[in-house]
């Protein structure tokens, strides 16, 4: 070599944590996932902007929860976490697990990591990591900003909950922080799942579209009868748990079997994506 | 002959370098996709040291071998051996030592050339946290590309698409590069600079294992050559031995080369026509009665010179017998 040799170790991988730090880079570098969170954290403030300005619907008129948030600012966070479940929040976890498998191995360079050498498993945990993070901060943002909408909007003196009570500030951050924390478990699922496909395919599109579809469909499946057995399996059946935060007492049952479903979607996702890893040609 | 180094007992051993008769080493090594065999019972092997050129025509299955011996890709029989270690289980044991560019560049567009080595270096278990910037700009320099080393990669030029892939190989000193194609898409100029890396590399002692089908590439820049052909090794040894394997002959520029041909033939020489010419080989003949035969038989010869086998030729013969 002719020029400065680097001082030479002698190991089969990197450590862990320069590989993480990498990945975490690599992900918050990306202009899409920056405009994603730019875009999270503009909903409510745009929500919070338009209840205030217009005094929401009406009673009877629109989404009950939408109503609530007028005069009761801290419900903003909660409501847009509603909102953004079904839909919007998957699909950015969903654009973060397609880069992270089968972006990779479209661009060529899957191959590049393979070859550093960072191991198949550990490259898994890594992208898992990487996922999980972009998830983590999207939730976190709703919630932050939903947070600090709602006080700017009605000042500090607490959460008036959907069954009557009133909760302290601390207490109502709590609830939020609740509601936070368990959207996030509900992504992550859908993260794994979504990694799994990312691991099966080279295009990141088929991952959008798997995930969403998918998404769409158990929605579907879950409103027909005759396929009642059927919704225990679904991620969809109890995302709607999270609005019960604004009760008090909180009724836990439905937010529990969310929390049981979302963690067996996370074995079930890394199992199949590390099995798929395992032996899958780059 | 496998490099048995792995010792039984004691933990994990690092083979010290060279230790492994070969640098990498493939016995039967097949590869199938549904019904179409891409490599076939392909048996190569690397020593230490040398500039391996693999020949072979667009889909002979050079760029499977490699994949299956870098451990991007399972062989559907038989077993990989890289720098003593068993491939795939312990290619990871290996691959920190050795640089490759498969299958073109791949890096991501939305980071510059400099970036993206960054990350490429994060992952490289040889560098240590302090030296990875240093190894970088090194690896930058060293292709020609520190001047654009700040621009996006997907304003890069194919050819510094491809200098960027060959700095990523060579971002640790390595004991084996392995470079596949590494001249597609690069001018003339580029072409000498990737030459003047490979000998740069074989001087340091580095094994180098490149894959062309440009034969005249591998003639400039190899010792050793393996010819693939059909998924098959068809043949592999050193550069010269395998020039002089086609055997001395005659080219003859004649009056009549039907005649001529004819005429040699008779006699039992053999001899073909080529561009406009007769190769008459010079096995068990020697010159002068060559001349005399055509002569003999009417045919005038206008010149006659010693014909050496280039790597052209070798190939096509290679390749017709086996077609």
């Amino acid at each position: 070599m002719t020029t400065t040799t680097p001082t030479a170790t002698h190991r089969s991988s990197a450590p862990l944590g320069r590989v993480l730090l990498s990945e975490l880079r690599w992900v918050l570098r990306r202009p899409r996932n920056l405009l994603a969170l730019l875009g999270l954290a503009a909903l409510p403030v745009l929500i919070g902007t338009v209840v205030a300005l217009t005094g929401g619907p009406s009673p009877g008129d629109g989404p009950a929860l939408l109503a609530s948030v007028a005069g009761n600012g801290l419900v903003l966070p909660i409501v847009t976490l509603v909102m953004t479940q079904s839909l919007l929040l998957p699909l950015v976890t969903a654009m973060v697990a397609a880069d992270a498998l089968a972006g990779e191995s479209a661009h060529g360079t899957l191959r590049g990591l393979l070859l550093a050498p960072v191991g198949r498993v550990r490259l898994v945990w890594v992208k898992a990591t990487g996922v999980l993070v972009m998830t983590v901060l999207s939730v976190a943002v709703i919630a932050v900003v939903g947070v600090l909408t709602g006080l700017v909007i009605v000042g500090s003196d607490g959460l008036v909950t959907l069954s009557g009570t009133t909760l302290p500030l601390t207490g109502a951050i709590g609830r939020v922080a609740l509601a936070a924390g368990w959207s996030m478990t509900q992504m992550a699922g859908i993260g794994a799942i979504a990694l799994a496909v990312s691991a099966l395919t080279e295009h990141p599109l088929v991952v959008l579209a798997v995930t969403v579809g998918g998404l769409i469909v158990f929605g579907v499946l879950g409103e027909l009868p005759a396929l009642e057995w059927l919704r225990p399996f679904l991620i969809t059946t109890d995302l709607y748990a999270v609005a019960d935060v604004l009760r008090d007492p909180i009724p836990t049952g439905d937010l529990i079997t969310g929390l049981w479903r979302a963690g067996c979607y996370v074995l079930i996702g890394v199992s199949a994506t590390v099995a798929r890893m395992a032996t899958r040609d780059v | 002959m496998s490099g048995t180094t792995e010792t039984s007992g004691t933990a994990t051993i690092d083979s010290v370098p060279g230790s492994a008769e070969f640098a990498a080493r493939t016995h039967g090594l097949r590869k199938t996709y549904g019904r179409t065999v891409a490599v076939s019972d392909v048996d190569l092997a690397v020593p230490h040291g040398v500039v391996l050129g693999m020949l072979g025509p667009n889909g002979s299955g050079k760029t499977t071998t490699i994949r299956m011996l870098l451990g991007l890709t399972l062989p559907t029989a038989g077993t990989a051996e890289l720098l003593g270690h068993a491939v795939p289980e312990h290619v990871d044991r290996a691959l920190p030592r050795v640089g490759a560019l498969v299958e073109g560049p791949g890096f991501h567009p939305f980071l510059s050339g400099r970036e993206n080595l960054l990350r490429s270096a994060a992952t490289e278990p040889e560098l240590a946290g302090s030296g990875l910037r240093g190894a970088v700009t090194a690896a930058l320099e060293r292709v020609g590309l520190a001047a654009a080393a700040g621009r996006k990669y997907r304003a890069y030029s194919l050819g510094m698409k491809q200098r960027l892939g060959l700095a990523s190989a060579l971002l640790v000193p390595r004991e084996l590069v392995v470079l596949d194609e590494p001249t597609n898409g690069l001018d003339p100029a580029g072409t000498r600079e990737i030459r003047q890396v490979i000998a740069d590399l074989h001087a340091a002692g580095t094994t180098v294992v490149v894959s062309s089908h440009l034969l005249s590439e591998v003639e400039a820049t190899c010792t050793h050559a393996a010819v693939l052909h059909k998924g098959s090794l068809v043949t592999q040894g050193e550069l010269t031995t395998l020039l002089e394997s086609g055997g001395p002959n005659l080219v003859v520029a004649a009056s009549d080369d039907v005649a001529g041909l004819e005429a040699l033939r008779e006699r039992g020489i053999p001899a073909r026509r080529e561009n406009g010419a007769l190769r008459v080989e010079l096995t068990e003949v020697d010159s002068p009665e060559v001349i005399a035969t055509l002569v003999h038989a009417g045919v005038g010869v206008r010149e006659a010179r010693r014909g050496r086998a280039d790597l052209e030729d070798i190939f096509a013969q290679l390749t017709e017998e086996t077609s």
